[in-house]
């Protein structure tokens, strides 16, 4: 069942503000096109960046007349070359991101077209996918003419592609053979564990964010008594009774997860982002992306 | 019918115990489980992963609801115990509980709220309370007869109702036989002489304690032997009373002028202090006369007044003095009226003697029957004579073989003599036949003027003669208002009777009109005729007293004195639950009975007359009226110096042992069963709380 509609992923006042931001990238990538973005190859761009020798063969057009007044001797001026950014969004269509009201999937949908949107506009190539059954396209876009048919695409996005997240990530990965940033939304709710699919992740030589997506529901639920907890991702069933002492060891144990992957994040430069279902994603994109630099 | 299993039983203890281990397993066997969906089991897997290591001990510290319910149980299982502290346990595991009901037990001791009889049920009640599951107890009320309200039994609910439904009388004290109730089967007689080695008694004896709840006031018991009864005198009341009782009450129509009655009084002080007071008469609910009296404490007084009336009348006399015992306080009495007599007149025929009997007054109290002499020789007179149906008999000139149950009036005849050989008297005049044939021509004149062969009976002292009257007993009631001395009376004998007789009227030849007491009855004989027959067989006048005023007098004096028309004494008083018998006129078929201006109850009369009268358990004037008309009447008044003698005794005689008085408060057991059916509520209430908070 399709949860999003167009117009409720982002709204006019949002698209706005996204407009004026920009993606950052802690690492400077090599584009496929130009763009707006510092690339490591030196170009053609009104950035300077140094003085060469200049060499035989070298274009005349570079050589810098003024320093051979005065030097007489030729060098080359070289410029700053700005290239395209690649930015990639992956968000976990597990049947365990239908949860939570809004859903997390529903969060991560707007979280992964608001960042989209930016890329879009800062004609970076923006290419926002799910993680699902291998096979799977989803379409690379630039420019913010684009920006219709990502949210076209989001839209077609539904839950119930239960795959691993190493599974989604190596698919992920086969498929994309560029370098940039690529951010992950997700609720790492993986019984085989999160840590592979980030790993592959950070060898692929990506700038890595990982927003990590829980309701209100999973990190203080409202559940009393004996009952029998079922998992709607593999059926797993938990018969539990549920009291006070059962809750704070629960709750122990989110923080305690937390607190795992935020670890885990750290010691590998990834970018950990919380976010919960019930703040605004205006204001996670606009207060807390910007405070942690993943947008500014 | 005991539901509660007894707890000496280990099988009891066993199914208790198995209580809370079933609580507990199906606790965990429960199956019905909510299911819910969420997101991931991945944390939750995580987090029962810790909680299993000690998952046991984990959900029987930390389960809120398991705990209150083991707990509600476990308090259950201790009220089913049955907690108390300083329960008395009888030796013997069976009681008898002999309750006095008699009047004296109503009365309420200085510094109580609640009479003497009231105190006890509540003392019997504590000690029913304070029962284990196997003690049998049994309920045995007395006052002037025993009533065993519950044998023995072991269910405390029916001892608690058989005891409620007991209600206190104003009856007199007799012990024995509640006593004897109680001994049977504590002391089983045996089925012949004790003296048989080979006798065996009929039972096992069932030794038992005897509980007397009683203030003491009933004789002393000499012949019961306690046996195998363990006696306890509970004493009610206090030594120290405050009792002032009328003892007696009584009127008296002054014989010499009836309207003139007399009440007398008896007041007793039974209290321990003088009292200073006044005594209240009151006659047909209205104030008469009132006396001022002062009694040591322990003496008596007596009072009387003198009123003015000549109908019936309701008296009481009331003591305008509050003390501890109110029953007797008051006493009734009253007047009898005038009765309706029946009156045989057996005569060859007198006219002087039908028209006085039938005059405008006469037969306003009476209704005569006249008989030839010859009906004395039927049965039907047989019967009558013997039933004494007739409140008069007049024999006119003839006289029976035997006399009759009954007052009777002789003319001109004498009364047989009293013995067993009775000989037939023969008429004075022979013309008339009342008499056989034989005894008749044998004894054509008086057989007795020689004295007869019994001296004790009545005889003639003379032959026929005139006579002059000399002397006129006044005094007597028969002879008031007469004058007689004008009378001329032809021919006449002189009369003498068994020793006690009266005489009336005497003359010159002795006396002519005697009056004769006899077994309770009345035997008058006039020496005289009123009417003599010549030879030819007509009547002649012997005297002119027909003529004379004073004869309807007279006759109307007979009628209200002799045929008992008139009773000089007031109504009899009886006790409170005596049967009272009372025989009426033949002609009351359906009298009521009403006590002091209650609802008049219809009763029925036997075919001889007789009424029995149970319900008289109220003081106060009791009347049978026939048609709105008194027709006889009496009263019920405590009476009794024992019942009104309320100090309590300490110490009491039962056969050859003295029983002295406990405290009469019984070690109360404690009960804590409520508190910890409360509890268990409160905890059920709580469990249920906190369930309903964790399924919200």
């Amino acid at each position: 069942m399709k949860t999003t509609r167009t117009d409720q992923l982002l709204s006019p006042a949002l698209l706005a503000k996204l407009e004026r931001m920009e993606l950052v990238s802690r690492k400077v990538f090599r584009g496929r096109m130009k763009g707006e973005r510092k690339s490591k190859r030196k170009g053609q761009s009104v950035e300077f960046h140094d003085f060469r020798h200049y060499a035989p063969g070298d274009d005349l057009r570079l050589i810098d007349w003024n320093l051979y007044a005065r030097l007489d001797q030729l060098f080359l001026k070289l410029f700053q070359e700005e290239e395209d950014l690649h930015f990639y969004a992956m968000i976990d269509a597990s049947e365990s991101m239908n949860f939570g009201n809004p859903t997390k999937l529903q969060v991560a949908k707007q979280l992964a077209a608001a960042l989209g949107y930016v890329g879009l506009c800062r004609a970076d190539r923006v290419s926002v996918q799910a993680l699902g059954p291998p096979g799977r396209h989803a379409p690379v876009l630039r420019g913010r003419a684009s920006l219709w048919k990502m949210l076209n695409y989001l839209d077609e996005i539904d839950s119930g592609h239960n795959v691993s997240l190493y599974d989604g990530v190596k698919d992920f990965s086969n498929r994309n053979s560029g370098t940039g940033v690529a951010v992950l939304i997700s609720d790492l709710m993986d019984k085989n564990g999160y840590e592979t699919a980030l790993r592959m992740l950070i060898g692929r030589q990506m700038d890595v964010f990982v927003m990590h997506v829980l309701s209100p529901e999973e990190i203080d639920p409202p559940l009393r008594g004996d009952r029998r907890l079922i998992d709607i991702e593999d059926g797993d069933a938990a018969e539990v009774t549920i009291n006070t002492y059962v809750l704070q060891k629960y709750q122990e144990t989110v923080k305690s997860f937390i607190g795992s992957v935020k670890t885990f994040c750290a010691k590998r430069s990834i970018v950990y982002l919380p976010v919960r279902t019930e703040t605004p994603v205006e204001t996670i994109v606009t207060k807390y992306l910007r405070e942690r630099g993943v947008v500014r | 019918m005991n539901l509660i299993p007894s707890f000496a039983n280990p099988l009891a203890w066993g199914l208790l115990g198995l209580i809370p281990v079933g609580i507990v397993l199906l606790y965990f066997l429960k199956l019905k489980r909510e299911s819910v969906e969420v997101p991931s089991t991945y944390l939750w897997s995580k987090t029962i992963e810790d909680l299993h290591v000690n998952s046991l001990l984990q959900r029987l510290r930390r389960n809120l609801l398991l705990l209150l319910q083991l707990l509600a149980v476990a308090v259950a299982i201790i009220a089913l115990l049955r907690p108390g502290m300083q329960g008395e346990t009888t030796g013997q595991g069976r009681t008898v509980f002999l309750l006095d009901t008699s009047a004296s037990m109503q009365a309420i001791d200085d510094g109580e709220t609640v009479n003497r009889f009231e105190k006890s049920k509540q003392l019997i009640l504590a000690h029913i309370d304070s029962m284990s599951d196997t003690d049998a107890a049994m309920l045995i009320t007395f006052s002037d007869r025993p009533e065993t309200v519950q044998s023995f039994t072991t269910d405390r609910a029916r001892l608690r109702n058989s005891l409620k439904r007991i209600e206190v009388t104003n009856h007199t004290t007799d012990i024995l036989g509640a006593l004897k109730a109680a001994d049977g089967l504590a002391n089983p007689r045996r089925s012949s002489d004790i003296a048989d080695v080979n006798d065996i008694q009929v039972a096992d004896a069932r030794p038992a304690d005897l509980l007397i709840y009683s203030d003491g006031g009933f004789q002393t018991v000499t012949e019961f032997s306690l046996g195998n009864l363990k006696p306890e005198f509970i004493s009610m009341g206090s030594p120290i009373v405050n009792n002032l009782a009328i003892t007696a009450f009584s009127t008296e129509r002054n014989t010499e002028q009836p309207t003139e009655v007399q009440a007398f009084a008896t007041i007793s002080n039974f209290g321990s202090q003088d009292v200073a007071t006044t005594a209240t008469l009151s006659m047909n609910g209205e104030f008469m006369d009132a006396e001022a009296i002062e009694i040591e404490a322990g003496d008596q007084t007596g009072l009387s007044f003198t009123i003015e009336t000549d109908e019936a009348a309701s008296l009481s006399i009331t003591l305008d003095h509050k003390d501890d015992l109110e029953i007797d306080n008051t006493a009734y009495t009253g007047l009898s009226p005038l009765r309706n007599v029946t009156v045989l007149v057996v005569t060859a025929g007198n006219t002087p003697l039908s028209v006085g009997l039938q005059t405008e007054k006469t037969t306003k109290i009476c209704s005569p029957t006249f008989v030839t002499p010859s009906y004395l020789q039927t049965d039907e007179y047989a019967l009558r004579a013997s039933s004494g149906s007739d409140d008069l008999i007049i024999y006119d000139g003839c006289a029976p073989t035997v006399m009759p149950a009954t007052n009777t009036f002789f003319i001109a005849a004498l009364p047989p003599a009293p013995s067993s050989t009775l000989r037939e008297i023969a008429p004075a005049d022979a013309s008339v036949e009342p008499v056989t044939e034989k005894e008749s021509a044998t004894t054509p004149t008086s057989p007795a003027i020689d004295g007869g062969n019994d001296i004790r009976g009545w005889k003639w002292s003379t032959e026929e003669s005139s006579v002059n009257l000399v002397d006129i007993e006044r005094m007597h009631p028969l002879m008031r208002y007469l004058e007689l001395f004008s009378l001329l009376i032809f021919s006449g004998r002189g009369i003498e009777g068994p020793p006690g007789t009266v005489e009336l009227v005497g003359a010159d030849i002795g006396s002519v009109l005697s009056i004769a007491p006899r077994d309770g009855f009345q035997d008058l004989v006039l020496g005289f005729d009123i009417i003599s027959w010549d030879e030819e067989g007509n009547p002649q006048t012997n005297t002119n007293w027909y003529a004379e005023r004073s004869w309807p007098v007279f006759l109307f004096n007979v009628l209200r004195h002799l045929a008992g028309a008139a009773n000089a004494s007031g109504a009899p008083s009886y006790r409170p639950g005596e049967t009272v018998r009372l025989r009426l006129e033949n002609s009351v078929n359906a009298p009521q009975v009403s006590c002091n201006d209650g609802p008049p109850k219809t009763v029925t009369p036997s075919p001889s007359g007789v009424i029995e009268i149970v319900d008289t358990e109220i003081p106060g004037n009791y009347l049978i009226e026939n048609n709105s008309q008194l027709t006889d009447r009496f009263a019920v008044n405590l009476f009794s110096s024992r019942e009104s003698s309320i100090a309590a005794v300490k110490e009491i005689d039962i056969g050859y042992e003295s029983v002295t008085s406990t405290t009469g408060g019984v070690d109360q057991r404690i009960e804590y069963w409520r508190w910890a059916l409360i509890t268990m509520l409160g905890l059920i209430a709580a469990e249920w709380w906190v369930y309903s908070r964790r399924v919200a």
